[in-house]
C-alpha cells in the first residue's frame, strides 16, 4: 500500500516536469553541451591540430596502459577516461536541481502541499518519494546522455581515426556508483532546502549558490582521483553511497507538519 | 468507539495568539457536528490539531483512538479532509487528480477508476472529468475536493468551510451530500462553518466557538433551552388583545413570550373570547443565529 503511494508521488512529480515542454527541454541543454558539443570539439581539435612535441613528451610520462596506437587516440582516450567522467558527476546534479528545488516549496506555492500531507504516509516517506523522483529523473538523463556521448564519440573517432574507443572500467564505477551517490547527496540537500524555503526562488538560489558550488568543488578534484586507480574509485564510491544513505535517513528527523507548512 | 475525543486542548502560536483555549468535546460516529463561529474563532486550528498538522500547546485529542501527534498518517488513513488551503493539481484533469489521491491511499488502479467515476457522477462532475483543473470554477473545485476527501471511504470527514464561495444552489447540493453521507454511510462529520443558517439544516449537534473558547455544545433543542427561557408566539389579528402581554410588531402582528407550547391553547381561547379576529398563529423558535448572537452578547457582557 505504501509502496503504491510512494510510487504514485514519484510518477506525479516526474510527470509535472515532463508535461512542461519548455522546462523539460531546458533540463537537456546542459547534458547535450557536455556530452555532444564538448567531446566533439575535443575530437575535432585533436584531429585537426598538428602533434605538439611537448604534449607527446607529456604523454610518454603516462603509464604504458594509457598509450594507444596513435597520439591522437591516446589523447582522446585520456580525455574520455579522465575528463569526461567529471561531466557525469555534474549532469545529474544540475538536472535534478530544478525539480528538487521546487519539491516542497513548489507544492506549497500551488497550495497542494497540505493535501499531499493528508495522505497516509509519514513525512519521511513523502520526503523519500520527493528525493527519489528527482534522483530517478536525473539518472535517466545522465544515463541517456552517456549513451548519446558514447555513440557520438565512437562514430566521430571511427570516421576520423579509423578505430574505436574502449571505455575504461572506471566509467562503470562512475556511472553506477559515484555519480548516483553524489547526486543523491546533492538532491537530498536541495529537497531539504526546499522544505525550509519560503518560495521556489529562495530554494533555487540556495541550490545554485550553496549546494551545487560546494559539490562541484569536490567534483573538480575528481580527474586526479581517477588516476589513483579503480580500487580507490570504488572505495570512494562506497563511501559516498554510505554518506548519501545516512543523509537520506537522517534528513527529516526534526521536521514536523507545522514547520513544513509555515 | 468515539470518533473524536478532545480534552483541555490549547494552541498558542509563536506570535502569542491563543487560537484555541482549553477545548474539550467529543463526537460519536455518524454524528454531523457543526463547529460554528466567526472567522478567527479557532475552528481551522482545531481541525489542524485533530489531523496532526499542528502540535498542541497543551491538552490531548484523539481520532478513533489514534493520537494525531504521533500517528498522523494513521489518522489521515481514516479521515477525509477538506480545507481552504488543501487544493489539487491544476495541470491534471479531475479524473487524474482523483486517481492520484486514490493511489496515495494505496487503492489499486481499477478500483480507483471505479470509485472516481462514481464520485464524479455523485457530485455532477462527469462531464468535466477530462478537463484540467485550471479551467474549473470555485464550485466545481469545491465539489471535486469533497470527492477527493471521500475517495478512500473515510470514517470521519473534516470539512472546513466546504461551501465558502459557492452559490446557494451548489451550497445546497453539498449540504444534501453531507446529510446523505452521515445517514447512509454512517460517516462522522466535523463541519466548521460560519454560515449558521446552512449548519442548522445539516448538523445533528453543535459547538459554538468564539475567540478560541467553546461557548456551548448540544443539539439545537438543548441550545435553545439553555440559552433562552422560552419561545415567541406570534399572531396576526385585527386589534391588540386587551389584558394580555402582547406587543405590536406592525402590520397587525403581535408577539408575546411563552415558556412552553402548553400555554398556547389557553391564550387562543382567551383571544377568541375577547372577540379578536385571528388570521395567523405561529410559534417562533430561536434559530441557531439567535442562539449564537445571544451567547456572544452574554460573553461580551461578561467582560
Amino acid at each position: 500500500m505504501k509502496r503504491l503511494a510512494i510510487y504514485s508521488i514519484i510518477r506525479k512529480d516526474i510527470r509535472g516536469i515532463t508535461v512542461n515542454t519548455r522546462l523539460f527541454a531546458s533540463i537537456w541543454i546542459v547534458p547535450i553541451i557536455f556530452t555532444v558539443f564538448f567531446p566533439s570539439i575535443f575530437v575535432f581539435s585533436i584531429h585537426m591540430v598538428p602533434d605538439d612535441p611537448d604534449f607527446i613528451k607529456l604523454l610518454e610520462q603516462f603509464p604504458a596502459s594509457l598509450q594507444m596506437e596513435s597520439t591522437d587516440l591516446s589523447i582522446i582516450a585520456l580525455i574520455a577516461n579522465y575528463i569526461l567522467p567529471v561531466f557525469f558527476l555534474m549532469i545529474p546534479i544540475m538536472t535534478a536541481s530544478i525539480m528538487a528545488a521546487s519539491a516542497f516549496v513548489g507544492e506549497k506555492e500551488r497550495r497542494t502541499l497540505e493535501t499531499l500531507l493528508y495522505c497516509p504516509l509519514t513525512l519521511k516517506e513523502i520526503f523519500h518519494a520527493k528525493v527519489l523522483a528527482s534522483f530517478l529523473l536525473s539518472m535517466f538523463v545522465s544515463l541517456s546522455s552517456f549513451l548519446v556521448m558514447l555513440i557520438v564519440l565512437e562514430v566521430e573517432v571511427f570516421f576520423l581515426m579509423g578505430s574505436l574507443l574502449v571505455p575504461g572500467i572506471s566509467w562503470l564505477i562512475v556511472m553506477l556508483l559515484i555519480a548516483p551517490a553524489i547526486s543523491l547527496i546533492a538532491i537530498t540537500l536541495i529537497v531539504l532546502g526546499s522544505a525550509k524555503a519560503k518560495s521556489v526562488e529562495e530554494a533555487q538560489q540556495s541550490a545554485v549558490f550553496l549546494v551545487i558550488p560546494i559539490i562541484l568543488l569536490f567534483v573538480g578534484q575528481f580527474s586526479g582521483v581517477l588516476f589513483l586507480g579503480n580500487w580507490v574509485l570504488l572505495g570512494l564510491g562506497i563511501l559516498c553511497a554510505g554518506a548519501a544513505f545516512v543523509l537520506l535517513l537522517q534528513s527529516m528527523k526534526h521536521f514536523t507538519y507545522e514547520k513544513l507548512l509555515k | 468507539m468515539q470518533a473524536i475525543t478532545i480534552q483541555n486542548l490549547s494552541k498558542t502560536y509563536e506570535t502569542g495568539k491563543e487560537a484555541v483555549k482549553n477545548l474539550s468535546l467529543s463526537l460519536e460516529a455518524g454524528e454531523v457536528f457543526g463547529f460554528l463561529g466567526p472567522n478567527g474563532a479557532g475552528k481551522t486550528t482545531t481541525v489542524k490539531l485533530l489531523t496532526g498538522i499542528l502540535t498542541p500547546t497543551s491538552g490531548t485529542c484523539r481520532v478513533f483512538d489514534l493520537d494525531p501527534q504521533t500517528e498522523a498518517n494513521r489518522v489521515h488513513a481514516v479521515s477525509g479532509i477538506v480545507t481552504e488551503h488543501a487544493q489539487m493539481y491544476d495541470h491534471l484533469t479531475a479524473m487524474e487528480n482523483l486517481m492520484f489521491y486514490a493511489s496515495t491511499f494505496g487503492i489499486n488502479r481499477s478500483e480507483a477508476k471505479k470509485r472516481s467515476e462514481t464520485l464524479l457522477a455523485e457530485f455532477e462532475l462527469t462531464d468535466a472529468k477530462d478537463q484540467k483543473l485550471a479551467s474549473f470554477s470555485t464550485g466545481m473545485r469545491q465539489r471535486l475536493s469533497l470527492a477527493r476527501a471521500l475517495i478512500h471511504r473515510p470514517s470521519i470527514l473534516f470539512l472546513d468551510e466546504p461551501t465558502s464561495g459557492l452559490d446557494p444552489e451548489n451550497a445546497q447540493r453539498v449540504h444534501q451530500m453531507i446529510r446523505k453521507l452521515a445517514s447512509e454511510e454512517h460517516i462522522a462529520v466535523f463541519l466548521c462553518t460560519h454560515q449558521l443558517r446552512y449548519a442548522q439544516e445539516v448538523c445533528t449537534r453543535y459547538g459554538l466557538m468564539d475567540e478560541g473558547t467553546l461557548l456551548v455544545t448540544g443539539t439545537l433543542e438543548e441550545l435553545r433551552t439553555s440559552t433562552f427561557s422560552g419561545q415567541t408566539l406570534s399572531i396576526r389579528a385585527d386589534r391588540l388583545p386587551a389584558g394580555l402581554p402582547f406587543v405590536s410588531c406592525g402590520d397587525s402582528f403581535y408577539t408575546t413570550s411563552i415558556r412552553s407550547e402548553q400555554e398556547i391553547p389557553d391564550l387562543i381561547r382567551t383571544l377568541v373570547a375577547q372577540g379578536v379576529n385571528l388570521y395567523e398563529v405561529s410559534v417562533k423558535k430561536p434559530s441557531l443565529e439567535d442562539i449564537y448572537f445571544a451567547l456572544t452578547a452574554k460573553q461580551t457582557e461578561g467582560f
